[in-house]
């Protein structure tokens, strides 16, 4: 299923090689900064089945790509995992030429790669108020990776796609549970067709079965809900896709309404780009006039880049702009970190928001949808800072 | 009616024996994390536990239910959507579910905490 570590039990030094590989950026940003050692390798899970676990938020923004082991899990249900020998893709609908195409099939075609964010749609639901149900998302349902298989659209030229298909219907071999409704989508073809890739690597590595192996829809810039896990079928229609996963769930208001009041589905639709966010994800809980402290974090949207961060210790009135990584590529995240100076004793109140390169500024407070999708206000910390 | 809890345990221990296999401890000598999806919650002891479990546990675990903090009307329309799709709960012990549920996890449950478990494995 996995690779194996090391046997710990007999061996510590291996295990803790293994640790530190995986932390190494952090511990060179530790030592740097002269912060304590790196937090404990871990993940906060929010339920046992079906599996749902968060990147805990002093993990999140250590390294450009999010670990394959520490980056956040979502299943809708206990999911079938596929035989990757015997895994076909199937290929129909509006196309001339019919296709189920092996592992080895997709492996032969021209490769793609996109190192892109992966946000799930309800990442910062625990935040929405007036308090809405689902998993309660705080921080961490967010990761960058390395996305590597084909594109969407040379599959769909090897099929033959008819000019009459507007939309990607896709289904997963996960079924549910009960009368539960099939988690079946959809998603506009201009977009899959633009930069849409058929997954079965995840940084270098096979995607893991948690992830959806052996192939898994990317859709960068788009919400997590986008990316179909255990591809089983894409077939191009006319029409959208209908059922709860189009018509009730992961919906997005048309105009933002009074928090608290549900919004009817015709007031609705479909959840697509990400919002531009900025999350702090290391911060000092204490500090001293006039010595300067760092914080860090990441920076995201459904636009290709991140313009800039800013941060504010005054409740917005002013900015000041952070330093931004320069790893990037497009939907990616952005590293950023922030050299503090506190100018005075007390409490200090540390705002963060983005701006992407389209010019939306993440907004003080989130829209309020009763799903509580596309969390995106400004995140705060406080620091303790001493004369 | 059990199999997505099998689906479920099984996900868990294949996690677990890569665990078993090497849980990678902390410089510090912690104690080892529990594997993704071993360690679950359960609903609060009382009468209406039985029904709760009996409702809900077929599909998704305790922890699903704990972590929420809604109203009585927001309870009652989540086990109306859920009964609808299949969770054995008659109709006429609905409302004592909901009445449960909204005195455990009511607008101010403060009591979840997420389970700190080990990295899922490469």
């Amino acid at each position: 299923m996995a690779r194996q570590e090391p046997p710990a039990r007999s061996s510590r030094g291996l295990s803790r090689r293994a640790f530190l590989a995986t932390t190494a950026a952090g511990l060179a940003g530790a030592a740097i900064a002269g912060t304590p050692a790196p937090p404990r390798p871990r993940m906060l899970q929010m339920n046992g089945y079906p599996l749902d676990a968060e990147t805990p938020l002093d993990l999140l923004g250590r390294s450009y790509r999010t670990p394959n082991d520490l980056f956040y899990v979502r299943h809708h249900w206990n999911p079938t995992m596929p035989d990757p020998a015997m895994w076909v893709l199937r290929v129909d609908g509006e196309v001339e030429r019919p296709l189920a195409l092996s592992l080895a099939d997709l492996k032969a075609l021209p490769r793609a790669s996109a190192t892109c964010v992966l946000q799930c749609a309800g990442n910062g639901r625990a935040f929405q108020r007036p308090i809405v149900p689902g998993v309660q998302w705080r921080y961490g349902a967010v990761g960058n990776a390395q996305w590597t298989g084909v594109r969407v659209k040379d599959v769909l030229e090897r099929a033959g796609l008819k000019s009459g298909a507007k939309h990607l219907h896709t289904f997963g071999t996960d079924a549910p549970p009960e009368k539960v409704p099939p988690f079946h989508r959809s998603l506009e073809l201009e977009k899959v067709r633009e930069d849409g890739i058929i997954a079965f690597e995840m940084n270098g590595a096979p995607l893991p079965p948690l992830h959806g192996a052996p192939a898994r829809l990317v859709v960068p810039g788009w919400a997590g809900d986008h990316w179909m896990k255990w591809l089983a079928r894409i077939s191009p229609q006319a029409a959208r896709q209908t059922g709860f996963y189009m018509d009730v769930g992961y919906r997005w208001p048309n105009a933002p309404g009074e928090p608290g009041v549900a919004f009817k589905p015709e007031e609705m639709h479909s959840v697509t780009e990400l919002f531009v966010k900025s999350t702090i994800t290391e911060a000092p809980s204490t500090a001293r006039v006039g010595t300067s402290t760092t914080l860090r974090g990441v920076a995201f949207s459904g636009a290709p880049d991140v313009a800039k961060v800013e941060l504010s210790d005054d409740g917005g009135a002013t900015w000041t702009p952070a330093a931004l990584g320069r790893d990037h590529d497009p939907y990616a995240w952005r590293l950023w970190s922030f050299a503090y100076t506190p100018k005075k004793a007390g409490k200090a109140t540390l705002l963060a928001r983005a701006t992407d390169s389209r010019g939306s500024v993440q907004p003080k407070d989130a829209v309020w949808n009763q799903s509580g999708y596309l969390y995106n206000g400004w995140q705060s910390v406080d620091i303790e800072v001493g004369a | 009616m059990r199999s997505a809890r099998r689906a479920a345990s099984a996900i868990g221990l294949a996690l677990g024996a890569l665990l078993l296999a090497g849980p990678a401890p902390h410089a510090n000598d912690e104690k080892p994390l529990p594997a993704l999806g071993a360690e679950l919650g359960a609903f609060p002891e009382g009468p209406m536990k039985a029904l709760a479990d009996q409702a809900c546990l077929h599909c998704h675990s305790a922890d699903m239910v704990r972590q929420q903090r809604l109203t009585e009307k927001q309870w009652t329309a989540e086990v109306n959507k859920m009964a609808g799709w299949g969770a054995a709960v008659p109709e006429d012990r609905r409302a004592a579910l909901v009445a449960y549920l909204v005195e455990h996890f009511g607008p101010g449950n403060d009591s979840f905490r997420p389970v700190e478990a080990a990295p899922a494995g490469k």
